[in-house]
Parts: structure tokens; C-alpha cells; sequence
């Protein structure tokens, strides 16, 4: 592999790394406000984000990303590649995010709760202050499992003409006939990107230590 | 009616005119009435607690005194009857209609709570666990809050431990500094649900202690307990709950020693064979 294909390749992981990221950032809050208005039961709303979310976690991304980049013309909507991409990945792990943020809801400590509301906490304050701060660590783990998903599952924005990390060792190895190098070399990019999200994660886990009570 | 109703009638008759009077109660209950899943846990209760004083609820288990008790700041919502805490009334607004999570905070700020598993926040220091609720609740400056803090936790004995984090604690230090956190907000009342239940019996001394060093500084409180020496040294009045209903209130002395029931004269040769 010569220095131009290095160039690309590392074009690649940056598309990839950013896209990933974008989506991951909105996925995480998003998929905490679905929860969140899923904790409220609020008649129909609270059905149809159920039914999404049915959806979005039976669907693979593949099939997401052309339905979203194919159909959103025919609505009138004239969507970029990169929003195209980004909008099937967010619905996708917001999804799964909103179950992992919702089974932390309802595992977290009644007696807490108890303790804030005495103590004249309203519950806005109780969730900013005593609950999230909390079910944000002890979700992590499954948070940070979702993401390293996504970012494995992000390839699948290469149906619609993106060039990410993995369409990029095509593209290298058309030139170059040898189609392993660049294949290896992605995936150690993919491993990077990946241990450094478990290296956070193992951060966390070790503030969590403190919660067990 | 028992006995004891004649005398709680007439103070009910006071607080009535509250408004007018000098002095309203601490708590006033008023015909609180509450049941779970359609089994009676409190009939028609009606007790008052005057400022400053100290008031021990004794009772079998599943008697209703911690439901009493939880009835005082709203975390059970009585059936029926009204609860008035230094006059006014708690859970319902003057137009009899429930009160918002806003005005219902602001009551409970004023009732301070030290519950039986301590329910500190793990993951706050001790010394951010008791300014929480000051700097976020009250919105005092983290200067005045912390300052605060500090004497109270000097008071409960633990601001050695005010960086720790309350998973390092022992049980009756995380009760200290529950009661330290209760205290924080400068409550009209403190109510303790059996503080000292979930100790190991060599960490009950330490807790009891500070409550009753509490006592002695003239705070109001209402206190859920089975510890009989305990209750008769530190309260003014006593008052024994059966099956959701009182049926003594006086005096340790009066209520130790001359109980007027058979039912208190069993409970005190079971609990405390030696009193």
C-alpha cells in the first residue's frame, strides 16, 4: 500500500468515525427522551414509540438505510448521502438505546427516590440531580455495547454511495489487485476506534464501584 | 372511642382555631384513615405534636405506625382526614384540590426524614449528600450550605468522614449522616422510621445517641422505634398504635409503668420484660 492509499483509507475513517459519532451523540440523548416520554404511558404516544421501536430493532440497517435514502424523494425531501446515513443509523440505536435507558428507569432504587422526595426535591430536581447522574453510569455498559454496534453496523451506509472505512478498501484494492492490506488495515482502525470506547466504558465501571451501596 | 380520644378531641378543637391562636401545632392529624389492597392499615387516627415536643409511635409490626408516619409528608396519600404541619395543610391545597409536585416540595422541605436503610445518594461524597437538597432545594450558595454541613456533620460526629463516599460507611455512620442531611434543611419536624432497625446491635448506641442529643436541643419529633429504653428516655409522649388505631397516648412514665390497656401491658412483657 502506497502513501495515497493510506490518504484514502484514513478518509475512510474519518467518514466513518464522524458519521458514527454524529449518530451515537443524538442516538444517546434521543434514545433517553423516548424513554423518558415511554415512562409518562401517555396514550397513542406511548404506542406508537413502542411500535417504533418493535421496528427499528427488527430492521437491518441496510434495509433502513436505502428505504430512507429511496423514499424520502418521493415525500418531496431531498436528502444528502450523509443525512440519508446518519438519520438510518440514529433511528436504528436510538432504539436500542431508549430499552437500555428504560430498563435503568425501572431498576433504579425506590428508596432514593423516597429520600429525595422527603426532602422536598421535586422531581425534576430528583431526576437531574440524584438519578441521572447515576443510571448514566450503571447504563454505560450497554450504551457503549450499542455503540461499538454501531460503529461495526455502520458499512451499511456504503449502499448509498458513502465512502466509509470499509468501502474505502474497495476502492484501494481496484488499484492495487491486492485486496488483503487495506482489509487488515481497516480493521485495525475499527479496533482502535472500538478500544477506545471500552476504555472509557472501563472508567465508568469504575465510578460505578461507588453506587453499589 | 378509646380513653385516650376525649383529650385528643379538645386539642383537635384548638388547632381548629389555629388561625386565631398563638401557637399552632407542629402535626396535626386529623381522622386519617388509609388502607392497601383494601386491608385497613389506619382507622380514623387523630394525634397532635406540639413544637418541641418528642413523640415516640411504638406498635407491633403491622401495626401502622410507619404508615403513620409516612402519611405525615405525603409519601402515602391518606384515604381520608387532614394532616397540618405548624398549620398548614399538606398534600391538598385550600381549595381541597391535590397539591402541585411544586407546592408539595416546599411542604416536605419542611419535615425532615431518617428512614429505617438510610437512602443516602451513593454517588455523593457524605458532605454532598447533606448540601444537595440546601444548594438545590433552598438555593443557598455552596459556601453557606457546605458551612452548614460541616456543624452538622461535627454534631453527628462524622466530618472526619465528609469525603468519603457512603459505600465505605458502616451502617449507623450512613445513619448519621442521614440525619445530618434531614437536618440540613432546617426542618420544623424530624421524623425517624425506625433509624436504628437495619443496625447491627453494637451501631444502635451511636445512632440513639445523636437523636437523643437531638431531643435535648428542643427539636420536634416524631419517632417510629423498638427500642423501649430508648423511647422512654428521650420522649414526651408515647403513643401505641394496634391494628391502625391508638389506643394509649401518654406519658413515658404514665405509659411504662401504668399502662392503661392489657394491650400495651402484653406488648411491654414481650418487648421490654425488664421495664
Amino acid at each position: 500500500m502506497d502513501s495515497s492509499a493510506w490518504g484514502m483509507l484514513m478518509q475512510g475513517a474519518w467518514t466513518t468515525a464522524w458519521i458514527s459519532a454524529t449518530s451515537i451523540a443524538i442516538g444517546v440523548v434521543l434514545g433517553l427522551l423516548v424513554a423518558l416520554v415511554r415512562l409518562a404511558r401517555i396514550p397513542v404516544v406511548h404506542q406508537v414509540l413502542g411500535l417504533y421501536i418493535s421496528i427499528a430493532r427488527a430492521t437491518p440497517l441496510v434495509t433502513l438505510v436505502l428505504f430512507i435514502f429511496l423514499t424520502a424523494p418521493t415525500m418531496g425531501i431531498h436528502l444528502n448521502r450523509n443525512v440519508a446515513g446518519i438519520l438510518a443509523l440514529t433511528l436504528n440505536t436510538t432504539a436500542f438505546n431508549a430499552e437500555i435507558w428504560r430498563s435503568a428507569f425501572n431498576n433504579f432504587s425506590k428508596e432514593q427516590r423516597e429520600a429525595a422526595m422527603a426532602i422536598g426535591m421535586t422531581p425534576w430536581i430528583y431526576f437531574r440531580r440524584i438519578m441521572l447522574p447515576q443510571i448514566t453510569i450503571t447504563s454505560l455498559p450497554g450504551l457503549v455495547n450499542e455503540m461499538s454496534f454501531l460503529i461495526k453496523g455502520s458499512p451499511a451506509i456504503a449502499v448509498i454511495g458513502i465512502v466509509d472505512l470499509t468501502r474505502v478498501t474497495n476502492r484501494i484494492s481496484a488499484v492495487t489487485y491486492d485486496p488483503l492490506p487495506p482489509i487488515l488495515a481497516a480493521a485495525v482502525i475499527y479496533m482502535g476506534i472500538i478500544s477506545l470506547l471500552v476504555w472509557l466504558q472501563r472508567i465508568a465501571e469504575r465510578k460505578a464501584n461507588r453506587l453499589a451501596v | 372511642m378509646h380513653e385516650p380520644a376525649t383529650s385528643e378531641t379538645t386539642m383537635v378543637s384548638v388547632a381548629e382555631t389555629a388561625d386565631t391562636s398563638v401557637v399552632a401545632a407542629a402535626v396535626s392529624i386529623r381522622g386519617v384513615s388509609k388502607s392497601f389492597d383494601g386491608t385497613e392499615v389506619l382507622r380514623d387516627v387523630s394525634m397532635e405534636v406540639a413544637p418541641g415536643e418528642v413523640v415516640s409511635i411504638l406498635g407491633s409490626s403491622g401495626s401502622g405506625k410507619s404508615t403513620l408516619l409516612r402519611c405525615i409528608n405525603w409519601l402515602e396519600t391518606p384515604d381520608r382526614g387532614e394532616i397540618h404541619i405548624a398549620g398548614d395543610r399538606i398534600g391538598m391545597s385550600d381549595t381541597g384540590k391535590p397539591m402541585s409536585r411544586r407546592e408539595l416540595a416546599g411542604m416536605r422541605s419542611r419535615l425532615g426524614m431518617v428512614f429505617q436503610s438510610f437512602n443516602l445518594w451513593p454517588h455523593l461524597s457524605v458532605l454532598r449528600n447533606v448540601t444537595e437538597a440546601p444548594i438545590h432545594v433552598q438555593g443557598c450558595s455552596k459556601a453557606e450550605a457546605g458551612e452548614r454541613a460541616m456543624a452538622l456533620l461535627e454534631k453527628v460526629g462524622m466530618a472526619h468522614k465528609c469525603d468519603a463516599f457512603p459505600y465505605t460507611l458502616s451502617g449507623g455512620q450512613k445513619q448519621r449522616v442521614a440525619i445530618a442531611r434531614a437536618l440540613a434543611m432546617q426542618p420544623k419536624v424530624m421524623l425517624f422510621d425506625e433509624p436504628t432497625s437495619a443496625l447491627d446491635p453494637e451501631l444502635v448506641g451511636e445512632v440513639l445517641a445523636v437523636i437523643k442529643d437531638l431531643s435535648k436541643e428542643g427539636y420536634t419529633m416524631v419517632i417510629v422505634t423498638h427500642e423501649m429504653e430508648f423511647a422512654r428516655a428521650v420522649s414526651d409522649q408515647v403513643v401505641f398504635l394496634d391494628k391502625g388505631i391508638i389506643i394509649e397516648k401518654s406519658p413515658p412514665e404514665e405509659f411504662f409503668v401504668t399502662p392503661k390497656t392489657d394491650r400495651v401491658r402484653r406488648f411491654l412483657e414481650l418487648e421490654a420484660p425488664t421495664a
